[in-house]
């Protein structure tokens, strides 16, 4: 059997593997076809119904995110069902949605993939449904919150919670209209299984999992993202840095698929920042004087004194009488420096690292 | 079956043993199963009889009791000193308007028998008929073999009983035909369909039916562990069934192995995939069609999965015939359990032939009590239909023509003594409550249609529902399950066929 | 790591030893549930039940230090079963009857004894484990941190290799390292036997490479391993040190005896982001940039070298490490090029570093990790390691015998401490304690323990209890916890601010005779009620 077949896609034959979703194929052909709830991480939902696309042979429209490709196939995106079924459903999501004052859903830092679409297709009016959509109980976690007023309940965040982190800390709850986002009794998620990923903000499509500490409305224009390798444990994650007026105010994941962490980050990558602009920093460079007492001193100060009491030591007692310990914490080139320090500068192979692990 | 899912299939049960889903309960049992706290909390918190705060006594807010007075029935419970609940229906349209004690058990004023069609041995499953335990028919099915079995089913005609009128023999010959030798026999007792209440009488009546038609069946799919969900409501109807399990495998059905699992109020369960995920522990939530149960079905494993009523036509199929069980229909085949319930002399279980018309069934039930104004065919999913159609044939094809359903064949007759726009109200109510949330057309297309009539009924403008009809098609088109492609049908159908009661009419007074 | 990352996902079997990987390494442990939940099978062999233990078909409580008489086992039913690769075998491997005569002596049912494992659950690992073609296994420091840790990595790697699960994908041995870029500082000379670029000291031809770029003859003399030049240090042999990033009065092993001799310390230059306790002894302290400050690159565990880029301005007067490192070598008067730009160091070293070679920060910046080997710039780096072959031809099987620990424990001192790390902080915690989180999640130190040890000692959940051993006594909460086994104890490597009661005032500075790794994970301890 033949691992790739034809499919044809709005009148264009498109080459398909085996196994390979609608949408998959679609989106290599660059064919877009809208989804809120589907991540290549995740098991197919099918729930949010924004990628539902005809089928021939089919009576019903398929969610193309769930739907194999089969050799043959003639599928439509852009047929009048498809459309009006997605002019329909995004009206009905928006009136189960907190709306701007423009009348779209609310934009915020993290994006709003419900907005995006509103805005790229025709929609109407509908009375608000005010869905009794609990929130969570009072919540002492200091980086997790959530806003029903902008959950669609795609799931993503309870499905990633189950399949990535597997620490089941939120599920949905309820049902019908009054289906939410809940922890076992409501509880703030200190007091649940969560390991404070979080992983439900990055999946989130709309920012209703938003982090309770980074602003949360900054328009795109006014931050910057800045890729960069976590600093703690040696898995390397890829981190995107959101610096604001000359801080970092967030870290989120870059998107799945793209690097080793594949969009996935710990409380540690994600959360523990804080300490980049803490008061306690070192900010000057300190020596010690005659009182016994480390002084503040300038680099200048500072680097002759450091050179001319690592030089007395050699002088005194050779160059294995020193000592250079370089760090597992910092970049490769100054790990390289350091060494050069130790064997170029001062001629000895005393130089190591914390190397446990 | 991992040690992971085998823990997650205990917790719906635990929780009804302990009483619900409270904090407590649930951090009890996340500390016995190993199963993460919040998933015992959501799975918990999406079945009715587990969220609420203590066993009540539950008044039905079906459509049948709603019309025959369940307001006033409630209002003397409370008067009584009863706490009390509304539920959806209870399966007691025929006692109408119903309401069942904290004991799951019916009021001792609900406690009388329902009207049957009198005894006649030509029936396939005749519900007044004597009970056998003798199981030849099982015995028969053996000798014929498997193949002959399933040819038999495909001769008599046989559709699902459950509301789809899906033709059974496929089903059995998909999970016969998989490479998986592990099989399982489902049966599908979550009986909920409002005006629906025929697969309780056949468990009442006839359980040896019931039991020996999931044997045949699981002998011929080559399954070995029979599943039986049961509504929580139905207790009484659930001891019947332990009894006549335990006697047919103390003898000629000594090799199976047949499972009770409870539901917990949800009416959505009754959609198979739902119910399936109900049995592993999770929320009721349907699941994406393909794989279909027969390839994927219970702990992934293909399952043959059928309602009470059609199981229980299989033992008369394989002892007399599928071309003489074919024969009792018109132009459908075989017979078929109609129930009656609303403005009705004998509200009861008719059997009769699949395709007799409204008046035939009415007449069966000694006559309609009033001027009739409205019917529903086939329970809520059904939609209403004017009195024009009471001579069109009650078969799954006549009626689907004109965008009904025979579905349950629940039917409820309602007389010009009821606010049609209110009965539609109850009926959206309904599928709003039962709603699993799943998906976005369902959930928020019930609330919205839901809304919408309420405040037509208050404001008494019809402008409240000028976005209805799209609102309808998008749920009728994008709804992942049944549930939701014909929730708007209740206000549809009575537009479409009855306009003048959907003019302008007086606000509600407050 | 022989392996990747990306391939945990596709595993059919997971091994881990020794890894708490849940909470040291939580996005590969996110990797593995991943693995789980398309339905991969998972053993975790770990004295307590850590958080992995609920996901896993079997968990292996062995008794700490009993690592080698574990595994053994483990070859003895392989080799016993015929379970072993035997082609792999007689293609690439060498040794291998000396290695079936250590493993003739370990039957499982003998192994009870020393690990407290029962012979069935050996068995069934070793089934599970040879049966199974995509079986990785991962290890962190609960396999290298004693004085036979690399007894424990050869144990692993001779049944890696008799199994045949060397250049397999979603296979291998993969250690997970502990800090961001243990493994880049490695390669890059940051060891005494080591020159950048994965070059040995002791090879001339590398030696004469450097010579030639730096222009200076180099060392010959073998060099002293951080625990060596901290004794060094004690001992009066060591004058002078030098240290970045590193707070080694809190991470260093038998902390009371360091901080006496770096009070003798002629010269101490500290170079840091935060105050640390090694600055109290300091005579020069240089304020440095953290990583949001800066550029350059970090190696991760699976080789991959990953850009590092500043975003943010360091605060007030502190720099760069680089930057200070470039002036303080031309403070000394040794003339290094003054650098624009991290890249230009990395390409001096790459230049004459053949598995670096292909590496430099703008292909890093258009192509994003790459994992070396990568001999030329078209290369496209190496995700599996020994694939067609081993890589240095043959694998040399050790057959390695078990050694108990150092610190045996005795009336005096009845209980095994092991430490390790929790989830919300990281290392000596100088950047964690400062996050909301983690002080709201895991504010103090504590003493985890069965709960038969506690009512023995009449102590309660949350009381303060003296934790003693033969080279200091601290005071912390205990904590009773179904994770453990009777008669072992467990702390957090963590330092909570509380520099008093910080656990290496208690474990033992003896390390592994190779690579000089502290045995953190077993010392004997006694505990006692407070008041």
């Amino acid at each position: 059997m033949s691992d790739s077949f034809d499919i044809v896609l709005n009148g264009e034959r498109h080459r398909a593997r085996t196994g390979e979703t609608v949408l998959r194929v679609a989106q290599r052909a660059g064919v877009h076809i809208p989804t809120l709830c589907n991540d290549d991480r995740l098991d197919a939902a099918g729930c949010c119904r924004a990628c539902l696309v005809e089928i021939d042979g089919q009576r019903r429209l398929q969610p193309s995110c769930a739907w194999k490709a089969a050799p043959g196939q003639v599928v439509h995106t852009e047929s009048p069902k498809v459309r009006r079924h997605r002019e329909l459903l995004v009206s009905l999501y928006m009136a189960d949605h907190k709306l701007g004052p423009d009348g779209l859903p609310l934009h915020t830092t993290q994006g709003n993939e419900l907005r995006a679409w509103a805005e790229a297709t025709p929609h109407k009016k509908l009375t608000q449904v005010h869905a009794p959509r609990a929130a969570r109980g009072p919540d002492a976690n200091p980086y997790v919150a959530y806003d029903p007023a902008l959950c669609i309940l795609c799931a993503k965040c309870t499905r990633y919670c189950d399949e990535i982190e597997a620490v089941n800390a939120i599920a949905l709850s309820g049902r019908g209209s009054e289906t939410t986002i809940a922890t076992a009794g409501t509880r703030g998620l200190l007091d649940t299984t969560c390991e404070l990923c979080g992983g439900c903000i990055d999946v989130c499509p709309t920012g209703a999992m938003h982090a309770k500490q980074a602003p949360r409305f900054l328009a795109k224009a006014v931050f910057e993202k800045v890729r960069t390798t976590c600093n703690y444990c040696g898995v390397g994650c890829q981190i995107d840095l959101n610096v604001h007026q000359g801080k970092v105010v967030q870290v989120t994941a870059p998107p799945p698929g793209e690097t080793v962490n594949d969009g996935n980050l710990c409380v540690k990558g994600r959360f523990a920042y804080e300490f980049i602009h803490h008061q306690d920093r070192l900010t000057t460079p300190l020596v010690r004087r005659a009182d016994g007492q480390l002084h503040p001193a300038t680099w200048q100060e500072a680097l002759d004194t450091a050179a001319k009491g690592l030089l007395r030591v050699k002088d005194k007692h050779g160059p294995d009488a020193l000592g250079f310990v370089s760090s597992s914490r910092c970049t490769n080139e100054e790990n390289y420096l350091v060494q050069k320090l130790a064997r170029a500068a001062f001629g000895t192979n005393n130089v190591h690292q914390c190397a446990a692990t | 079956m991992d040690f992971r899912g085998a823990q997650r299939e205990r917790i719906l049960a635990l929780l009804a043993e302990r009483g619900g889903a409270t904090e407590g309960n649930v951090r009890a049992i996340s500390a016995e199963t190993g199963v993460a706290e919040a998933d015992i909390w959501g799975a918990g918190h999406f079945y009715g009889l587990l969220r609420q705060d203590g066993p009540k006594t539950l008044v039905c807010d079906g459509l049948t009791c709603m019309a025959l007075g369940a307001e006033d029935r409630k209002a003397a419970l409370l008067a009584a000193g009863h706490d009390c609940a509304p539920s959806s229906c209870l399966g007691l349209c025929d006692v109408a308007p119903a309401a069942i004690g904290p004991d799951l058990a019916p009021l001792a004023a609900d406690d009388r028998p329902c009207h049957l069609s009198p005894n006649d041995p030509e029936l396939p499953i005749n519900l007044s008929g004597p009970r056998s335990a003798a199981y030849a028919a099982f015995a028969r099915a053996k000798d014929l073999g498997p193949d002959a079995v399933i040819a038999e089913v495909a001769a008599s005609g046989l559709q699902g009983r459950g509301g789809a009128g899906f033709a059974a023999h496929i089903k059995w010959t998909g999970v016969r035909g998989q490479a998986d030798p592990v099989r399982y026999v489902v049966c599908n007792a979550d009986e909920g369909e409002p005006g629906t209440f025929k697969d309780r009488e056949v468990i009442r009546q006839q359980p040896e039916k019931l039991v020996e038609g999931l044997a045949i069946a699981a002998w011929a799919v080559g399954a070995r562990d029979i599943y039986i969900y049961l509504r929580a409501e139905f207790e009484r109807e659930r001891r019947i069934l332990v009894d006549a399990i335990a006697k047919a495998t103390a003898g000629p059905l000594g090799g199976y192995v047949f499972h009770m699992v409870r539901g917990h109020g949800a009416y959505i369960c009754g959609e198979e995939t739902a119910l399936l995920e109900s049995m592993e522990g999770k929320r009721g939530m349907p699941r994406l069609k393909p794989p279909f149960p027969t390839e994927r079905g219970f702990r992934g494993k293909p399952t043959l999965i059928h309602n009470v009523e059609t199981l229980a036509c299989v033992p008369d199929i394989i002892l007399r015939g599928g071309e003489r069980f074919r024969a009792l229909g018109r132009k459908e085949a075989g017979a078929k359990l109609y129930c009656i319930s609303g403005h009705v002399a004998r509200p009861g279980i008719y059997e009769l032939p699949l395709g007799v018309t409204l008046d035939e069934l009415v007449a069966a039930a000694g006559g309609y009590v009033g001027t009739p104004l409205v019917f529903s065919p086939g329970g809520a999913s059904s939609g209403f239909l004017p009195m024009s159609e009471r001579g069109r044939p009650l078969d799954f094809g006549s009626l689907a023509a004109v965008g009904s359903m025979l579905g349950s064949a629940g039917a409820v007759v309602l007389n010009d003594t009821a606010d049609l726009a209110q009965a539609v109200v109850w009926q959206l109510h309904f599928f709003e409550h039962e709603s699993c949330g799943q998906c976005a057309p369902c959930r928020i297309g019930t609330r919205w249609i839901h809304g919408a009539m309420r405040h037509y009924l208050h404001s008494g403008d019809p402008a409240a529902l000028g976005d209805v009809a799209d609102v309808a098609w998008e749920m009728a088109e994008g709804s992942i399950c049944g549930l939701g492609q014909i929730a708007a049908l209740p206000l549809t159908s009575a537009v479409q066929h009855f306009p003048e009661r959907f003019g302008p009419r007086p606000a509600a007074q407050e | 790591m022989t392996n990747s990352i990306p391939e945990i996902e596709d595993c059919d079997l997971l091994f881990v030893i020794g890894s708490n990987t849940t909470e040291a390494h939580p996005v590969i442990a996110m990797a593995m549930k991943k693995a789980l939940h398309k339905g991969a099978k998972l053993i975790v062999a770990d004295p307590r039940a850590i958080w992995l233990t609920h996901h896993a078909d079997l968990h292996i409580q062995h008794r700490p230090g009993s690592d080698v008489w574990l595994v053994n086992a483990m070859m003895h039913v392989v080799l016993n079963e015929g379970l072993h690769d035997q082609a792999y075998i007689d293609a690439h491997c060498e040794n291998f009857e000396a290695l079936a005569a250590t493993v003739a002596d370990y039957a499982p049912e003998m192994a009870e004894a020393v690990t407290g494992v029962p012979a069935a659950q050996i068995r069934q690992a070793a089934r599970m484990y040879a049966t199974t073609k995509k079986a990785g296994i991962f290890y962190t420091l609960g396999i290298t941190e004693h004085t036979h840790g690399t007894d424990n990595v050869y144990c692993l790697a001779d049944l890696v290799a008799i199994t045949g699960h060397l250049g397999v994908r979603s296979a291998g041995l993969n250690p997970l390292r502990g800090q961001n870029n243990v493994q880049g500082a490695g390669d890059l000379g940051a060891h005494p036997d080591n020159l950048p670029g994965v070059q040995k000291v002791a090879d001339p031809v590398a030696r004469e490479r450097y010579e030639k770029l730096w222009g200076v003859p180099l060392p010959t003399k073998q060099g002293l391993t951080l625990t060596q030049m901290m004794t060094a240090v004690e001992h009066g042999a060591v004058h002078g040190l030098f240290v970045m990033g590193e707070d080694i009065v809190v991470s260093e092993p038998n902390a009371a005896q360091l901080e006496a001799a770096l009070n003798r310390i002629e010269f101490l230059v500290v170079q840091e982001i935060f105050p640390s306790e090694t600055m109290r002894f300091a005579h020069v302290v240089f304020p440095a940039g953290c990583f949001a400050e800066k550029d350059g690159t970090f190696t991760n565990t699976d080789r991959r070298v990953q850009r590092v880029r500043g975003a943010v301005q360091a605060p007030g007067q502190a720099r760069p490490d680089w930057q200070i490192l470039v002036d303080l070598m031309r403070a000394c008067g040794y003339p290094t090029p003054a650098y624009q730009n991290p890249g230009e160091i990395w390409a001096e070293m790459s230049a004459v570093s053949p598995r670096f070679v292909g590496i430099s920060h703008e292909r890093l910046d258009r192509d994003g990790g790459i994992q070396w080997p990568c001999p030329t710039p078209d290369h496209p780096g190496t995700p599996t390691l020994h694939v067609d072959r081993p890589m240095r031809g043959k694998v040399l099987l050790r057959g390695v015998a078990y050694r108990p620990p150092v610190e045996p424990t005795d009336d005096a001192y009845p209980l095994v401490l092991s430490t390790g790390r929790v989830l919300y902080h990281y290392n000596a915690a100088n950047q964690t304690t400062r996050e909301k989180g983690a002080a709201l999640k895991v504010p103090n130190n504590f003493l985890e323990m069965h709960r038969y040890d506690a009512k023995r000692l009449g102590v309660k959940d949350g009381e303060r209890v003296r934790v003693i051993s033969r080279r200091g006594a601290i005071e912390v909460a205990a904590m009773v916890s179904p994770r453990m086994k009777p008669g072992l104890v467990w702390m957090p490597l963590h330092n909570f601010g509380d520099t008093e009661n910080r656990v290496n005032l208690l474990t033992i500075d003896q390390g592994d005779p190779v690579t000089g790794t502290p045995e953190y994970k077993v010392c004997a301890v006694r505990v006692e009620r407070v008041g």
